[in-house]
């Protein structure tokens, strides 16, 4: 039994519980709303509804499934039969044979009145707010809310703190705070950085970074702006950028370590806007890093190469690459295929499984030719260099499919090897080192997810001939292995911008044609 | 194949009916009359439109602009619901944080359109922008003359929105 | 001698054109404020007074259009349409007498561009020759839409060109002659009558039939703006379509004129006018033929101006047939209607020489 800090989920044991026996003690049984449901021992009345999905849900601000029990905002109490108050169904530990309703008009009455204390100060600024349309305050506004104010007196404005920047990544607006605290104690709890806190008390409670002067410097700072239930903490990255209900969500994983963290890629006409986590129990829980939130900018970046590049015949060493059609470039590359004799295939391991397989099958059918993969990010070569960061989610490897690749049997680059080949095709999805290490006159072929001014890089040091667009992870169906050995398949999420192929494609087109 | 029952509604023309020539006469009877009431008596249902001009409802809703507030400032926030009611997708907005601008309670209004477009070709005037925004921002005055000498001009832009619009009673 | 002759034969030609071609302006810019007045509406106003020189400044802007071709017309057909378009009209017209005689000079001049005493047939040929401006211009082109158009044109043409046909068969039974002259003059001798009122069934024929023949509303199927565009002028621009819109209010001052030689007097005087001649011969001292003559013309014009009016009436009253419903009317409606009076117009003409 793991006894370190379970960051998915603070009040549920780490993954191996003792798995219960059955024929120990009958399984308790709490009644939610006229429905029996079993629980697990230790379950809150709110976690037990939660499990069971059978209840509404129980309308919460300082409750996060994620975060320590703070049972402060009272907007989840319940009526409990034979409990003379209402109780916070976050805190309050389910009991065999509980009667529990979390819709009477008591409850009702209780949680419009705590609603209205909330708005009392809260600005009328949803539309300039970000958080507008995924807004928990909102929901329960309009679930519960009163749908007038008796508060005439003037409402609490912080004339420093509306548009205060917390670091270059959050923005904090004081006015709309609802002092649930989910933020402090994800601070306090989850990244251990303490760097946010309460300051003064009552009416002048106001959040702040303990030293204002450094600001935040958690790497989990995205998570800030995920939780909090109004839009007191707005990231900056997808700040003013889209209004929520414009965007497409769809399910995946970020490719920016080896962690896999799930993700959700919310995109508006194949932009896409911002990611963000997913629960995940065994993978990230509820967090992500700020690393991997930003990384769309990758796909997004505009320097991205996305049509085929191929060098003139004949041309020097730093000759441009030209921008040409896939027939012409099939045709052109087919004749540098048949004619060489050796080539080396380097596979970034930021490539899917599938990828890496199916050039591999290629490599195996190409007489002389041989497949190696190619990390290199942080000085890691192989997954045995791998290691944790920090307590929490971010890996030393920043790439996503280390250990696919190496279960699939290949093996990592040799030096030797590159200065051996009189061909090497470079296959990565933007995240694999550059290949400026390595010292060949060989032609070289680069392939997947390319920029304009890493391209320039490499052709410093290096002969590049060719280039082949591919797909980044987003944009393409495959499956990445975890540095838990965990294999997750994710789906496309939007399409490619431009014109780029996927692996087996372009295969079909350099070897066939 | 089922049998379809179909039912006969024309009706048989009376003698006098297939002929043609009386309706035909009686129907240039009418056009006669209606000659001579407009060469000699001069009705007419035309508006001579430079000269005269209709008197369109005060809810008319005609050309749009953005109100302003005392600093000239725009009262837009950028708040996307015009956008995202608009039928016909003709309004965009890009989005940035505004700076400068203190409102009158000295809060800072914190979202500012950075260019606000609204295609006045794919507009129809529906008037659901003036009812979505929250901030009587965007408005449709009573202007129907639009007409363009080049498709970009018919794009408002954030300058054009903005001018002063005057003589909008019952409206705003 | 000769001189005289020439010069009168000129006169004669530049009289009429100037009578039908300058008359065109007029009619169209009537035909444009009858409609409005019609409607309700107003019209053209703002051209000149009344808005008259509204046709001016379309001839104008006719001029200025730039003159182009479609890329893959058969050039030679396409630039010959508009041509004969206007030519059939106008060579029919110098068939109608638009006046008995006058004297100049002790020589006898009679009102009438080519004196040829077969008339009827020779407008007839001409009045065939209208068919080809369509049937050129719709098929030159290369345009689906003009070739509709010619379809329907050429078919309607032919079609309403029997019951026509008839329609003349039978007056010249009557009348006995093919000369136009001795027609009017039979009509308005004493012991005839105009021929409307002997055969009005074959007036009534022939009237309808100048209305398809002229592709007037209700018979204007080869144009059809609603189904085909423009019909077989769709490719015309500039002066080409000018020569169309001319040639068809010529076609129709030629209709008119011939439908009032034919049925309705000619030239002979409308009733009160001969006081009329005789009171300004006296009054005047003119002599008493010339003055006739004038005022023969001038019936004529107001018989033509009459029937110009009722093509404009008719067309903004009566919407367009359909091309089933032209063809019914046409070959079994006024076909044999027309065949039925012929064979009246022989029992009636046998009737009247058997009882002289």
């Amino acid at each position: 039994m793991k006894t370190e800090l379970n960051y998915q989920s603070y009040k549920k044991p780490v993954i191996d519980t003792p798995p219960a026996t059955p024929e120990a003690k009958p399984t308790p049984k709490i009644t939610i709303d006229g429905v029996v449901i079993p629980f697990q021992a230790g379950d809150t009345i709110m976690q037990a509804a939660e499990r069971a999905n059978a209840a509404a849900e129980i309308p919460r601000f300082c409750y996060h499934p994620g975060l320590p029990i703070a049972g402060t905002c009272r907007m989840c109490t319940v009526e409990v039969e034979k409990m003379p108050k209402l109780m916070t169904s976050c805190s309050t530990p389910a009991a065999d044979g509980m009667i529990v309703h979390t819709q009477s008009p008591k409850v009702r009455k209780s949680r419009t009145g705590v609603m209205e204390f909330l708005l009392a100060n809260h600005p009328l600024d949803c539309p300039v707010c970000d958080k507008a349309g995924e807004c928990e305050l909102q929901d329960y506004n309009f679930e519960y809310g009163p749908s007038t104010s008796r508060f005439v007196e003037e409402k609490r404005v912080w004339d420093d703190a509306t548009t205060k920047k917390l670091s270059d990544k959050v923005t904090l607006n004081m006015n709309r705070c609802v002092h649930c605290e989910r933020c402090v104690r994800f601070t306090d709890e989850v990244t251990k950085t303490n760097d946010l806190v309460m300051k003064n008390r009552g009416y002048k409670k106001e959040l702040s970074a303990t030293d204002e002067e450094r600001g935040l410097w958690n790497d989990y700072q995205g998570c800030l702006t995920d939780f909090c239930p109004v839009g007191a903490l707005t990231f900056n990255d997808f700040r003013f950028h889209k209004r929520v209900w414009f965007l497409d969500k769809k399910k995946s994983i970020c490719d920016q370590c080896s962690k896999g963290c799930n993700i959700e890629v919310h995109s508006d006409q194949n932009v896409v806007e911002r990611l963000m986590p997913v629960f995940n129990e065994s993978v990230n829980g509820h967090w992500m890093c700020d690393e991997g939130r930003v990384s769309y900018h990758t796909a997004m970046n505009p320097l991205r190469i996305v049509s085929p590049l191929l060098k003139s015949k004949g041309a020097s060493k730093d000759a441009a690459l030209v921008s040409t059609t896939w027939e012409f470039l099939f045709q052109q590359l087919n004749v540098v295929i048949k004619s060489s004799k050796k080539i080396l295939f380097i596979i970034g391991t930021d490539a899917s499984c599938e990828e890496a397989e199916q050039v591999k099958n290629w490599s195996s059918k190409l007489a002389g030719s041989s497949v190696v993969y190619f990390n290199g990010v942080n000085g890691v070569q192989t997954s045995k260099d791998d290691g944790k960061l920090d307590h929490l989610l971010r890996m030393k490897d920043k790439t996503s499919n280390t250990r696919g690749v190496e279960a699939l049997g290949i093996q990592p680059i040799n030096p030797n090897q590159v200065s051996d080949a009189d061909l090497v095709i470079y296959l990565r999805a933007g995240r694999a080192q550059l290949p400026i290490e390595f010292s060949s006159s060989a032609p070289w072929l680069l392939w997947g997810v390319w920029n304009l001014e890493e391209v320039k890089s490499v052709q410093q040091k290096l002969n590049v001939v060719g280039l082949i667009p591919g797909l980044m992870t987003m944009e393409k169906d495959g499956s990445y292995v975890n540095e838990s050995q965990l294999k997750q398949t994710v789906t496309t999420t939007i399409q490619t911008t431009g014109h780029c192929l996927t692996v087996n494609k372009v295969i079909e087109g350099l070897w066939i044609k | 194949m089922g049998k379809i029952n179909t039912v006969n509604v024309s009706k048989k023309y009376t003698f006098k009916e297939s002929l043609y020539l009386v309706a035909i006469i009686q129907g240039m009877m009418i056009t006669l009359k209606r000659f001579f009431e407009g060469f000699v008596l001069h009705k007419k249902f035309t508006i001579m439109y430079p000269e005269e001009r209709r008197d369109y409802s005060q809810r008319f809703r005609g050309e749009h602009f953005i109100s302003i507030d005392n600093n000239k400032t725009e009262n837009c926030t950028a708040c996307f619901l015009c956008e995202t009611v608009c039928p016909a997708e003709c309004i965009h907005i890009v989005a940035d944080e505004r700076e400068d601008d203190q409102n009158l309670y000295g809060v800072k209004k914190e979202k500012k359109p950075l260019s606000f477009d609204i295609d006045a070709l794919r507009c129809c005037f529906c008037g659901m922008c003036e009812e979505a925004c929250p901030k009587d921002a965007i408005k449709l005055s009573r202007n129907y003359e639009m007409s363009v000498l080049k498709r970009d001009d018919a794009i408002y832009d954030l300058d054009h929105l903005k001018r002063e619009v005057k003589g909008l009673k019952g409206r705003g | 001698m000769d001189q005289i002759m020439w010069i009168a034969l000129f006169l004669k030609i530049a009289v009429v054109l100037a009578c039908c071609m300058g008359s065109v302006p007029f009619l169209v810019w009537f035909e444009r404020r009858g409609s409005a007045w019609i409607q309700g509406r107003v019209g053209p106003n703002r051209v000149g007074p009344f808005g008259l020189l509204q046709s001016l400044a379309d001839v104008l802007k006719f001029f200025f259009k730039e003159d182009f071709a479609p890329k893959n017309a058969s050039r030679i057909y396409y630039y010959l349409a508009p041509m004969i378009a206007l030519i059939a009209p106008l060579g029919a017209l110098t068939m109608i007498p638009f006046g008995s005689y006058v004297e100049v000079a002790g020589q006898v001049i009679n009102l009438q561009i080519a004196e040829v005493n077969a008339g009827v047939l020779f407008i007839l040929a001409f009045a065939g020759l209208e068919v080809y401006p369509i049937i050129l211009a719709g098929w030159a082109s290369n345009n689906k839409y003009s070739v509709f158009g010619a379809l329907r044109g050429s078919s309607q043409i032919v079609s309403y060109e029997i019951s026509m046909g008839l329609a003349l068969v039978s007056m010249l039974l009557a009348y006995g002659t093919l000369d136009l002259h001795s027609m009017v003059e039979w009509q308005s001798s004493a012991a005839g009558m105009w021929g409307c009122v002997m055969n009005p069934i074959g007036a009534l024929i022939f009237w309808i039939c100048t209305f398809a023949e002229t592709n007037r509303l209700p018979f204007d199927l080869p144009e059809g703006e609603a189904e085909i565009v423009a019909g077989f002028h769709v490719e015309y621009g500039s002066m080409k379509f000018a020569l169309f819109f001319l040639a068809e209010y010529v076609a129709m001052i030629m209709a008119s004129a011939l439908l009032a030689t034919v049925f309705f007097g000619g030239y002979s005087l409308l009733p009160g006018f001969s006081h009329l001649v005789g009171w300004v011969s006296s009054a005047q001292g003119w002599p008493l033929q010339n003055v006739k003559a004038f005022f023969e013309f001038a019936s004529l014009f107001l018989k033509v101006a009459f029937f110009m009016f009722v093509f404009v009436w008719v067309r903004w009253t009566l919407p367009r047939f359909r091309f089933d419903q032209l063809m019914d009317l046409g070959w079994k409606i006024l076909f044999p209607l027309a065949m039925l009076n012929l064979g009246y117009m022989v029992a009636l003409v046998t009737y009247l020489a058997r009882s002289h």
